[in-house]
């Protein structure tokens, strides 16, 4: 009954959400597309055809100057789409193709948007299609790269180190002998537990299909509020209201007893570009930071504006106890209007939590054992 | 996949309705650009204003108003009660002694006392026996519940600045951002696209606007969850605080918020107090993501909390 009444209550709003969907898309168009857009939101073919179109204008444009601020820094302000489709890690059989060309990446496109929208009843409860909830109806582009990772050379992230490797094993065993009294702690992940939002830090990291694309890419919530002061860059995702608040006067870190969720992160300029380095990280377990990595994860950011709905985001991801080796990505985050975000509170009303935790706890007395997906630790 | 959308579907009835408040406040925004600059320099002419503005000494921002920008912090007790209070023992002296005792103080309610109507007096009163009462539960009754702090929810407008956590101000031209430590709680002050609240919120919706040099924010669209302190004072969603934010030098200014709410007071009536710089070299606001510090409490009644090294593996 409980279920019941969230469903409603879910779809009443996904349907509010449908109704408004073509407005935004009008919104968060890049300008010049508009007459190219689907008259009704369940129009993929339309959809993508408009997407593709941007693309195919170039997102970086040469000899663009930024604009500076009154107190002469470039101006990165505004709300940067963190939405994907391109995978992490570039798919194996690919080898070293960097690139696809300009038909392949529209291709490519096409089938993720596709896959995005199709209703598959064994995973989702609605047909985001119809609700405007995908990434290629949120303003998510065609990428000519085949892989956000664009060092090692073949887009893939270095092996583990031996201790990640055993690190991984002990907490797989571990998901397989959870007992059934299993709590909030054990099942529910971060974003689960509203403790953190979606991909605030590095803000992209790839649509990846399966266990965890919806999330990340979907494009509803993944939107980067970027505030910038003097002295500051201050980030607020949509997702959680996560803020990160970036002095760029390259300040020393915070003592290295000093561990947070989202780490301690210090800017510097490097001409048009902001490059931010963040360490002190905390050790969230049973959970991990990003990717398996731990309280040594070491991220550099590096932005820049390279069009005026164009961002360059690129990052160095450096943790000695996980990867043989630093690995980085680039990628770009396209401009949404309006400039501004929403309160998401999300802990004050997580009615999900106890449906989770609770149905979680069910399905384990009654013998499903592989539990992953379901908020388990991975 | 399931777990997510559960999750969201509270985030996207909220989006859903903010998009459409959203996309009906952007006409506004298309009113002639002389209209608005036209609008700081009338208000300037207000006498109220003309003193304000010839204080010196104050940090400007490149626009000539004040400049904001740092972190502040109140220094007052009102936390524990608005209205002036006895030091007392907490809610647990068995167990918390002195650590859980509370100071006394002077308060910073203008007049003393809250100007309450006989039946939202009683609602008070029945608060503070209530305050620590957790009702976790996936329907609205949620909230009929204790303090809100108890739980790690967002502690709304003015309780925000009066909680004795650091605040950092970012100030630009078009749009003012504060942050609070308590939280990680945020607010967008919208200093050029005034518009009407396009949901409820647990900070309400800011409008804001220079009278002298004085930053004046109108704060609507509370969702009437929010309590002002750990003594049961609160108001509903037809709360309409206006705060007035006054420089009195580099490092500190005056606070004040008018509380309007005609559903719970007689009359409007104000707090204020001063907020002070911070001026440690190397002040910075730490995460303080309560969420991970409340679980235990409110969802071990439940049977959810169960962590790791608690099972039976």
């Amino acid at each position: 009954m409980r279920n019941r009444m969230l469903w409603i209550a879910g779809a009443a709003a996904l349907a509010t959400v449908a109704s408004l969907s073509m407005t935004v898309l009008l919104a968060q168009a890049p300008s010049g597309t508009k007459k190219a857009l689907p008259q009704t939101a369940t129009s993929t073919d339309a959809a993508i055809k408009a997407s593709a179109d941007a693309f195919k204008k170039s997102v970086e444009l040469k000899n663009y100057t930024v604009p500076k601020k009154p107190w002469g820094e470039p101006d990165l302000s505004g709300v940067w789409l963190t939405a994907t489709y391109t995978r992490l890690q570039r798919p194996e059989e690919l080898g070293d193709k960097e690139f696809f060309t300009e038909e392949e990446a529209i291709a490519e496109y096409k089938k993720a948007a596709e896959s995005d929208a199709e209703v598959d009843p064994r995973t989702v409860h609605y047909d985001w299609k119809e609700y405007a909830m995908d990434a290629w109806q949120g303003g998510a582009t065609p990428n000519l790269r085949t892989s956000l990772i664009v060092d090692p050379k073949n887009g893939r992230l270095p092996p583990p180190v031996p201790e990640a490797q055993q690190r991984r094993a002990a907490a797989a065993a571990a998901a397989r002998q959870l007992d059934p009294m299993l709590g909030v702690k054990t099942f529910g992940n971060l974003y689960t537990r509203c403790v953190l939002g979606l991909g605030a830090i590095p803000l992209v990291r790839g649509g990846m299909p399966g266990a965890d694309s919806a999330a990340t890419a979907a494009g509803v919530t993944a939107e980067a509020f970027f505030f910038q002061s003097p002295g500051y860059l201050t980030i607020v995702m949509q997702s959680n209201n996560d803020v990160r608040i970036i002095p760029t006067d390259n300040r020393p870190h915070v003592p290295s007893q000093v561990r947070q969720w989202l780490g301690d992160s210090r800017g510097h300029w490097e001409g048009n570009t902001l490059v931010v380095e963040t360490t002190n990280f905390f050790d969230p377990k049973p959970a991990t930071n990003f990717l398996g990595s731990t309280d040594q994860l070491q991220l550099v950011e590096r932005f820049t504006r390279v069009g005026p709905n164009t961002m360059r985001y690129q990052y160095t991801v450096t943790d000695p106890k996980t990867w043989t080796r630093p690995w980085s990505v680039e990628s770009s985050m396209p401009r949404v209007d309006p400039s501004m975000i929403y309160e998401f509170a999300c802990h004050e009303q997580n009615y999900g939590l106890i449906n989770v935790v609770t149905g979680t706890q069910i399905r384990f007395r009654e013998g499903v054992r592989d539990l992953r997906g379901n908020g388990a630790p991975e | 996949m399931r777990i997510r959308w559960i999750g969201v579907s509270v985030l996207v009835a909220v989006v859903a309705v903010v998009w459409a408040a959203s996309i009906q406040g952007q006409a506004p925004a298309a009113a002639p650009a002389a209209a608005r600059q036209a609008q700081p320099a009338a208000r300037q002419a207000t006498p109220a204003a003309a003193p304000a503005r010839q204080a010196t000494g104050l940090a400007r921002a490149e626009d000539g108003h004040p400049n904001l920008n740092g972190i502040w912090q109140a220094m007052n007790s009102a936390n524990y009660d608005v209205e002036a209070h006895n030091a007392k023992p907490g809610s647990h002296p068995e167990l918390m002694g002195a650590w859980g005792a509370e100071p006394g103080g002077m308060g910073i309610v203008e007049g003393g006392t809250i100007p309450y109507k006989p039946e939202a007096l009683k609602k008070k009163q029945d608060n503070f026996k209530n305050r620590m009462l957790v009702k976790v539960t996936n329907d609205p009754h949620r909230f009929d519940t204790g303090d809100t702090e108890l739980q790690c929810f967002r502690p709304g407008v003015p309780r925000a600045n009066y909680m004795p956590f650091p605040f950092q101000i970012f100030q630009n031209r078009d749009q003012i951002l504060m942050v609070y430590e308590y939280k990680g709680a945020m607010r967008t002050v919208f200093m050029d696209k005034h518009q009407e609240a396009p949901v409820d919120s647990w900070m309400g919706w800011s409008n804001g606007r220079w009278e002298g040099d004085t930053l004046v924010i109108d704060v609507t669209g509370f969702n009437g969850h929010q309590w002002l302190d750990r003594a049961g004072n609160f108001f509903s969603d037809t709360a309409h605080v206006v705060e007035r934010w006054t420089p009195r030098g580099r490092d500190h200014m005056m606070y004040e918020a008018t509380i309007e709410d005609p559903a719970v007071y007689t009359r409007p009536w104000k707090v204020s107090f001063p907020v002070y710089r911070r001026l440690e070299a190397n002040a910075q606001l730490l995460e303080f993501n309560c969420v991970p510090f409340v679980e235990e409490m409110m969802y071990t009644p439940l049977g959810l909390y169960n962590p790791p090294n608690r099972s039976s593996r």
